[in-house]
């Protein structure tokens, strides 16, 4: 276990190192063929030639690599390299840290993501395990039906219908039945207010989850059909223990391997999502600063952030594998 | 339990939407209770980065400052004509050297006083060229400007290092006398020094630079609590304020939108001002307790058309622009588009917005097929084949505005049209690199009629200025004489003659202004919007508490 997961992070440092210099072969080419931002500094204003190259100084992005389509610019790469290895991930193009950006607005997209997977495993492991223990039933056949129309219902449509139609109504409801600041009128808040951040988030959180959580339901009753006709569980009900027992040890537990796998893979989907999400709901979260990063052509920013978040997925991924084994004793890592 | 809660939920929602909900900024009033501060809930809206005056360029940081700072000038909320604040006077005999002088005993919220070596050294920083400061060019008339910049190559390489770090015209006569050489005569200089990047900083604030742009020490009527970048700003009234312009609030609280739209939290009375997305205008409009509280006022942002004036072709014969100008149906693509949210541009300078903006100082800037196509047979028609490239910026609003603006001109003059939304609009422009005729969109800097003028037309070149290759000596002159004018009253009318200049010209089609229009809570009243930054103007607003 010990050497698998050794070996899992050497390949890890190698996945980063190739994620960084792609990002930075993207956002050079960017910069050489979008124009650079410092011009956009100066908006309608023509600069003059040195007001420009002092505002270069300040971006950092003065080496006239920058200016050349084409060329890789590996002598900021190798200096952004260097940093990184010591913990510095620099700073956007205003001078805030990157790591202070980051250390703001992750506990909110963390925050999201928590509610989002618990909502896709409370949703898909209760209706795919109801669908699954009474297959052809009416019942498995509205969850099928559920889960299509949930799946047919983008996340954007999902929350600007909720923003727009239903959330100032159920706000100003539940601020008049429960009083201003009573939890019920946070839950319905149309933006999310850092004052309160799990509260504001839940709403949000939900629908996330809900939008993604159709592929969970229809994964678990598969996989749980599957147990079901196995020859361990036949073996279990011929040895006459209670079907709960049955079920949640032998058939629920046996099933669970391919629903953490999913919920490992869809964790990057999630940051998709969450863009859209803390746009709508104006979360201060990573999607957002990311997006906005894009737009400001933020170079630093945007390398920075994705380095970050690159080095969560890679962790996940790892910690995904390490909880195979835990959940599967056929799964040995030697 | 959750099917009952969501059932509940929507039964709920759908009584409250039956019957007649009305929405609104009704509980805001709340947060004000008994002995509790009055907070004004707002909104900033763009993803600023800094609250340094000298650094500071965007609406959002202008409007959080305007109350942080206190500037030599105000301007009157109403008229934008500038009056002395904190200066005691502004004196001149030759609009060359200036001579500011400062009411006593005015300290900064650190508790340093705010005197000439205030004003001194925040210009200074400002006007220094590796600061790399967004309001540098501002100080390009005081004198010494030059040797601040130091020069560099094509490539953007520092060639030679700036000679000086304070500017030669600025000197600090007494505490309280500042006195400003100009490299030339110019009477609005006085009305500049209301703008932002002309306000005081504090010595501690340029000792830790970084601190001071997201924790700034002002000299205004309230100081900033808390910034979390991204996220909020808060500024608390500063109680030893000894100025007129103490608004009767307490707190003003700014939450950040950057991109999302605020309109359902001000409906659901989460904050005091707003205005909806387009979607939504419609219901607002509708809405009779909204419009009651709804203000509007001229916006300062001229959109228009040039032409590479540097280039033969059709665009050198000025009936070639007026026929290109008379055929754009300016009202009818607004109504289209932007319902109300833009008025046709018949001026190169906003009319009622700054001092000196008239209406109709432009003959061919109205909607007229016959002329248009008569115009085009006199410039002897559109070289056949050719297809008109009109290039703009990648911006999803401006691209549907100017493809409408394209397809108006097709339909009334026949031109084949393309549209060239380029990345590289600026880099473009500022090499005049452009083979047709592109949007550009002039944002003035202080209300003074030259200011739509001069900095886009004057480039004292004969070659033509940079971004459309106009010039003509007569302009030149006409703005020269209203630079040297003994009164700003005749120097707004010398810079409305060159206004006259520019339209015989021709040389440039206005095409639409903005308009500032907000919403607001029902417990605000004498709202006001700047027209330059479009947001609530906090001074002379009244707050009601609500409780």
């Amino acid at each position: 276990m010990g050497r698998y997961i050794a070996r899992r992070c050497l390949q890890a440092v190698l996945t980063l190192f190739l994620v960084v210099f792609a990002l930075h072969l993207l956002t050079t080419l960017a910069i050489q063929l979008n124009g650079n931002p410092a011009l956009a500094f100066f908006g309608d204003r023509v600069p003059s030639a040195t007001q420009l190259a002092a505002v270069e100084q300040r971006y950092g992005l003065a080496d006239p690599c920058f200016d050349q389509p084409g060329n890789p610019c590996l002598g900021p790469f190798v200096d952004r390299v260097v940093a990184y290895a010591q913990g510095d991930f620099g700073t956007n193009l205003r001078g805030r840290d990157v790591t202070d950006i980051v250390v703001a607005a992750a506990p909110n997209t963390l925050r999201l993501f928590c509610i989002v997977t618990i909502t896709w495993l409370v949703v898909g492991m209760t209706l795919g395990s109801v669908a699954a223990r009474w297959r052809g039933k009416a019942v498995d056949h509205s969850v099928r039906l559920t889960s299509v129309l949930i799946d047919a219902f983008p996340v954007f449509v999902l929350l600007v219908v909720y923003r727009y139609v239903f959330s100032v109504p159920l706000s100003n409801w539940a601020e008049d039945r429960f009083g201003q600041g009573s939890l019920p009128a946070l839950w319905f808040r149309p933006s999310f207010d850092d004052a309160h951040p799990w509260a504001t988030v839940l709403v949000p959180g939900v629908l996330l989850g809900l939008a993604g959580s159709a592929a969970f339901v229809r994964l678990v009753r598969a996989s749980q059909l599957e147990c079901y006709s196995g020859e361990h569980v036949r073996t279990a009900r011929a040895k006459g223990l209670p079907e709960h027992h049955v079920i949640t040890h032998h058939v629920v537990r046996n099933s669970s391997v391919p629903v953490v796998t999913a919920v490992g893979l869809t964790f990057a989907d999630a940051l998709g999502g969450a863009v859209i999400t803390e746009g709508l709901m104006n979360i201060y979260g990573m999607g957002g600063v990311l997006w906005q990063a894009v737009r400001a052509s933020d170079v630093s920013l945007v390398v920075g952030v994705v380095t970050i978040l690159s080095i969560v997925t890679v962790v996940v991924m790892i910690v995904v594998d390490i909880a195979y084994a835990a959940l599967d004793p056929r799964i040995r890592y030697e | 339990m959750k099917t009952t809660r969501m059932v509940a939920a929507a039964a709920v929602t759908v009584t409250v939407v039956l019957t007649g909900y009305s929405a609104g900024g009704s509980n805001a009033a709340e947060v004000g209770g008994a002995g509790e501060p009055i907070t004004v809930h707002l909104v900033l809206d763009q993803d600023v980065g800094t609250m340094l005056p000298m650094d500071s360029n965007v609406d959002d940081n202008i409007a959080v400052l305007d109350v942080v700072y206190d500037g030599l000038v105000r301007y009157d909320p109403a008229t934008t004509e500038p009056h002395p604040y904190v200066a005691e006077s502004i004196d001149t005999t030759d609009n060359v050297v200036w001579t500011i002088t400062i009411k006593p005993d005015l300290t900064f919220q650190n508790g340093e006083p705010v005197d000439a070596a205030a004003f001194a050294r925040a210009w200074n920083y400002a006007a220094y060229g590796p600061n790399a400061m967004a309001n540098n060019y501002f100080f390009e008339r005081i004198e010494g400007y030059d040797a601040m910049q130091g020069e560099t190559d094509d490539d953007g390489n520092v060639t030679v290092e700036p000679e000086a770090d304070t500017l030669s015209g600025l000197t600090v006569v007494d505490d309280l006398t500042l006195e400003v050489t100009l490299t030339g005569p110019f009477a609005g200089f006085s009305t500049m020094l209301g703008y932002t990047g002309f306000f005081p900083v504090a010595q501690a604030c340029l000792d830790d630079i970084e601190t001071c742009a997201v924790q700034p020490i002002g000299n205004g009527p309230f100081q900033v609590e808390e910034w979390q970048q991204g996220v909020s700003l808060t500024a608390t009234k500063w109680a030893d304020y000894t100025l007129d312009e103490t608004p009767n609030f307490d707190r003003i609280e700014w939450t950040e939108y950057a991109g999302a739209s605020d309109w359902p939290d001000f409906l659901a009375g989460d904050l005091d001002a707003s205005f909806p997305p387009p979607a939504e205008q419609a219901a607002a409009e509708a809405d009779a307790d909204l419009q009651s509280r709804y203000v509007e006022t001229p916006g300062a942002a001229l959109t228009y058309l040039g032409f590479p004036l540097y280039l033969d072709g059709p665009w050198q014969d000025i009936e070639f622009r007026k026929a290109i100008s008379m055929a754009i149906d300016r009202q009818g693509i607004i109504d289209a588009l932007f319902p109300g949210t833009r008025v046709p541009a018949d001026s190169w300078v906003v009319p009622g917005g700054v001092p000196g903006g008239e209406a109709g100082t432009c003959d061919w800037c109205t909607f007229d097929p016959d002329a248009a196509v008569a115009a085009l047979e006199a410039a002897g028609g559109w070289p056949e084949g050719e297809v008109l490239i009109i290039s703009l910026g990648q911006d999803e609003t401006n691209e549907q505005y100017f493809k409408a603006i394209g397809d108006s001109i097709q339909a009334t003059l026949g031109i084949p049209y393309e549209l060239n939304p380029t990345p590289d609009f600026f880099a473009n422009r500022a090499d005049r690199a452009f083979t047709g005729p592109f949007r550009n969109n002039w944002f003035p800097d202080y209300p003074l009629n030259e200011n739509y003028l001069a900095p886009v037309y004057a480039s004292g070149d004969p070659e033509g200025n940079t971004q459309f290759g106009y010039y003509n000596a007569d302009f030149e002159a006409a703005i020269a004489a209203g630079d040297e004018a003994a009164t700003l009253d005749e120097a707004v009318t010398q810079y409305q003659e060159a206004e006259a200049i520019l339209a015989a010209d021709f040389p440039t089609v206005p095409i639409s202004f903005s308009v500032n229009q907000a919403y607001y809570s029902e417990r605000l009243s004498n709202v006001v919007l700047d027209p330059f930054s479009g947001r609530v103007k906090l001074r002379p607003l009244v707050v009601t508490d609500g409780e």
